[in-house]
């Protein structure tokens, strides 16, 4: 019941947003899908590691090769195919090296998500400039500023919902309880590798399809820009700050971030960076459960 | 010996150069109620730790119901029916008493029914265990006494057909002690699973068991009934001491 109102809720959210091209300026337009943006990767960070606690930042690195399969199928397929062979293509390479490294925890394994980034990048670039004898591509005919803002809302949509969804399911159970006591759950019967890997696949596919979505609003794709482990980072820090083991924490903090980061960028744009930084220093030490903790903390003293 | 639910035979586990286990066999019938008793660091949670899957043994061979689990992973073993319960309780803090038990239910217990009806859900296994009125609390919250008990319905949730209890009456009044003794031996008459408990307190251990086992140094120094091990001169030797020699004349 609660999983059915949580979907409506979603459903309603995404009709709402739907009608936003024909309402609002480019400008605002661009924020808000920047927002969309967010969140979506924000959300299908903490599918996996909100529960289980692990640190994953190889976001940079699906949303990197959604954005290439974009860049080099393009030309060949819809627009909407290849966000979601993007889509794929991300899941199917979380699902070999989930295979390899997710027995790895903690530092160890966040330090090998982040060189997978690294990995992809550099073999792109390797294969790129020795076998297409390029640097860069150019995406010659995008798709429309409404084609693009409804894809990505629809991809958004659809990784809250599948959030919602695994959340309620044996899924989410046993990785609540890998995130409680990895040991401990296997010895109650949960196949705790298998869940692993298809909750990193699973939030794969939403980055790598973001990362296809998005590849066409810069009409020039490069590893270094695609690649950007900021991308990755600023997911984990968006998830964390709104609490990534809430559902909602991620999607209020990828709206609080996209505003708070172009406000400043608009009134203090020397020192953007710097404030953003002590924001967040403040926010991690003071607000450790990240800004759905103030709701609940809210509820309970109204209780 | 084709009848064992658990056959372990020959386990030996090595950790470096450190023998924890030597060479150990054991087999347990289904609805046995079997004690292990052996001094500190004799290897009995290690054995536990080997049956359970959670590490896999340098060498011998665990068979529970006819099928070769060795070097299995531990969601396996509880796949076949094998339940334990850990020293230090390792409930899931955040959850409630009652999502714990809830949690082996939809795990391991999926695969299998109790054969009595009292135990197939979290409130009747947790009144069972007198907890029902803490079923709501978060698990993190209950005292270390309450804890281990909820291991014990976390591990009955679990739908087990072997029962591993790892000093599940530690640190218990002499009362609570019998009381959870009876406990024990009512999870194993009305349930008909075979439990394999390990405790310090040899005394009510032994009163209770129909047979029991003795590790010293990684080795199986003894096995059989309890008055006959209790005279046992190798067991008196090696776990009771010259100490528990005159404690024994005298009791």
């Amino acid at each position: 019941m609660k999983t059915r109102d949580a979907l409506a809720a979603t459903l309603g959210c995404g009709l709402a947003l739907a009608l936003l091209p024909w309402l609002l300026s480019d400008f605002v337009l661009a924020l808000v899908l920047s927002c969309l943006m967010y969140a979506a990767l924000a959300v299908s960070w903490s599918m996996f590691c909100g529960p289980t606690n692990y640190l994953s930042l190889a976001t940079s690195a699906f949303f990197g090769i959604g954005a290439y399969v974009t860049a080099w199928g393009l030309e060949s397929m819809p627009y909407l195919a290849a966000v979601f062979a993007g889509g794929l293509t991300a899941a199917l390479f979380a699902a070999l090296v989930g295979a390899a490294v997710l027995h790895l925890r903690g530092a160890y394994f966040a330090v090998i998500t982040f060189g997978l980034g690294e990995l992809v990048l550099h073999a792109i670039t390797h294969f790129e400039k020795t076998y297409a004898h390029t640097v860069g591509r150019v995406i010659s005919d995008p798709p429309g500023g409404e084609a693009i803002y409804l894809t990505v809302l629809v991809v958004t949509l659809a990784a809250v919902a599948t959030a919602i969804l695994v959340r309620a399911s044996r899924l989410g159970l046993a990785l609540a309880g890998i995130g409680a006591d990895e040991e401990r759950a296997q010895t109650l019967g949960v196949d705790t590798r298998r869940a692993k890997i298809a909750a990193f696949t699973l939030s794969a596919f939403f980055a790598g399809a973001l990362g296809a979505a998005m590849a066409v609003r810069w009409t020039y794709i490069e590893p270094l820009s695609v690649f950007s482990p900021f991308i990755g980072f600023q997911t984990v820090l968006i998830a964390m700050v709104g609490g990534a083991h809430t559902l909602i924490g991620p999607i209020v903090s990828s709206i609080f971030f996209s505003l708070l980061t172009e406000f400043l960028r608009l009134r203090f744009p020397y020192v953007f960076l710097l404030v953003l930084g002590a924001l967040l220093i403040a926010l991690v030490l003071y607000l450790p459960g990240g800004l759905a903790s103030l709701f609940t903390r809210w509820r309970r003293i109204r209780v | 010996m084709s009848e064992a639910l658990l056959s372990a035979r020959a386990v030996s586990v090595r950790f470096g150069g450190l023998v924890a286990l030597d060479g150990v066999d054991l087999d347990v019938r289904a609805g046995e109620l079997l004690g292990m008793i052996g001094p500190n660091g004799a290897g009995k949670t290690t054995f536990f730790h080997a049956l359970s899957g959670v590490l896999v043994p340098t060498a011998g061979r665990l068979v529970v119901a006819g099928e070769d689990l060795t070097r299995r992973p531990p969601h396996v073993f509880a796949a076949h029916g094998v339940a334990r319960t850990f020293q230090t309780p390792r409930v899931f803090r955040d959850m409630s008493a009652a999502e714990n038990v809830r949690f082996a239910l939809e795990f391991a217990g999926r695969m299998r029914r109790h054969a009595h009806d009292a135990f197939d859900d979290a409130a009747a296994i947790l009144g069972f265990l007198g907890l029902a009125w803490v079923a709501s609390l978060p698990a993190g919250a209950l005292t270390p006494a309450r804890q281990r008990l909820l291991e014990i319905g976390v591990a009955l949730g679990a739908r087990p057909r072997i029962l591993l209890l790892d000093e599940v009456a530690a640190g218990l009044t002499q009362p609570e002690l019998e009381a959870c003794a009876q406990l024990i031996r009512r999870v194993r008459d009305e349930l008909g699973v075979a439990v394999i408990w390990i405790e310090h307190a040899v005394r009510v251990l032994m009163n209770h068991v129909e047979r029991v086992a003795v590790l010293h140094q990684g080795r199986k120094i003894a096995d059989g009934d309890p008055r006959a091990v209790a005279k046992d001169p190798a067991v008196i030797e090696a776990y009771l001491g010259e100490e528990g020699v005159a404690q024994r004349m005298a009791a």
